[in-house]
């Protein structure tokens, strides 16, 4: 500090500091111009709708459209409708383990609101279509989830939470721990996250739904 | 009943003429589970629209409505990235007003999630594998 005030050089770089700086401002308004060269083009409403109504194309309601005979057309609007009632009314069991299990809660909650969607929390497994597994599965834990899956009636569906029930996540390498439910259970939808936001599991619940409605029970039996 | 008349009746009648008549503002009702007034603010690639109406809470002023081809078969993960932002409230900017969204070559086309169809993501090893079937007639 003291030596600066005899060093000559470092006294002349204090004294281009300010300069710099001038420099630094003056290149302010090359850099917005070449942030507004990179920038997105425009999008105005009138610009785009016409072009874009057409690429994309009109997506039924149901995803079963090729049908050979009548009968089978039958078949598949009274699947159409097996899996609307399915969809609609997912009844989860509350099978809360971990942290997720508060995510779980977040989701019924009045902010994400899950009974606009038909899924209502049940706590006996014979009333309940959906095994929501949200936490670490530890091996003690293991036969009573096992048995709460075989006491479920058909259909049933499985959504694992968070990356404990997907492939034992954090405690991957405990000694105590199922590594991922899928060893025992079968598992319809993965819900990635430690934990996952209340969001994205309303968005499993909803792939499930879509999922469900691809479900083609009477045309299979038909078939058969 | 007070998502569906907004703050007063007029608005009720604007919102029901906006959408349409009363005929297509059953049919959104059915789709979306709400008849909503707001200013259209844009649209994105995918046909999707947004809009806003400051007059309702914040998370319930933005919104977007998908593309009507798509009928019931609508997704979160179909909303493009730089609307995104604008809708969860990470800018007040929209795409088209913000000069510092940068628009490189090597950046992808933005896909919805296509997990369940036949475009869904595989995945795929390329060790070999540990595990050798048996096979008898050697």
């Amino acid at each position: 500090m003291l030596r600066s005030l005899w060093n000559h050089n470092i006294q002349h770089g204090l004294k281009l500091i300010p300069h710099n700086t001038v420099i630094i401002k003056s290149c302010q308004n090359l850099l917005l111009e070449h942030i507004k060269l990179l920038a997105t083009k425009s999008i105005t409403p009138e610009s785009t709708e016409k072009s874009v109504q057409k690429k994309i194309p009109k997506q039924p309601f149901s995803p079963f459209q090729n049908t050979s005979s009548n009968f089978e057309y039958a078949l598949a609007r009274l699947d159409d409708l097996i899996s609307w009632g399915r969809s609609t009314s997912m009844w989860p069991i509350t099978f809360g383990l971990a942290c997720c299990a508060v995510e779980m809660m977040h989701m019924a909650a009045p902010r994400y609101d899950m009974d606009r969607y038909g899924v209502v929390f049940r706590a006996a497994p014979k009333q309940t279509d959906v095994l929501i597994v949200a936490g670490t599965v530890t091996n003690k834990m293991a036969p009573p989830l096992r048995r709460t899956y075989d006491q479920m009636l058909d259909p049933k569906f499985v959504i694992s939470m968070g990356s404990c029930a997907n492939g034992g996540g954090y405690y991957h390498y405990s000694y105590s721990v199922l590594r991922g439910c899928d060893r025992i259970i079968p598992v319809d939808i993965y819900v990635p996250g430690c934990p996952p936001t209340a969001e994205a599991l309303l968005y499993g619940v909803l792939q499930l739904q879509k999922k469900v409605r691809r479900m083609k029970l009477a045309l299979i039996w038909y078939r058969q | 009943m007070e998502r569906i008349l907004g703050h007063t009746i007029s608005d009720f009648i604007k919102a029901i003429k906006q959408n349409g008549g009363i005929i297509n503002s059953i049919k959104v009702l059915h789709r979306m589970d709400a008849i909503k007034l707001g200013k259209l603010v844009g649209q994105d690639e995918f046909g999707n629209k947004y809009y806003e109406n400051n007059n309702n809470f914040v998370c319930r002023n933005r919104w977007v409505v998908y593309n009507e081809q798509l009928s019931l078969n609508y997704d979160a993960s179909q909303v493009p990235p730089e609307w995104h932002g604008w809708l969860h409230y990470k800018t007040d900017l929209l795409p088209h007003q913000d000069p510092s969204r940068k628009k490189y070559k090597w950046m992808i086309k933005h896909t919805p999630n296509y997990s369940g169809t036949e475009l869904s993501y595989v995945p795929y090893s390329t060790v070999k594998p540990k595990i050798e079937p048996w096979n008898p007639k050697k």
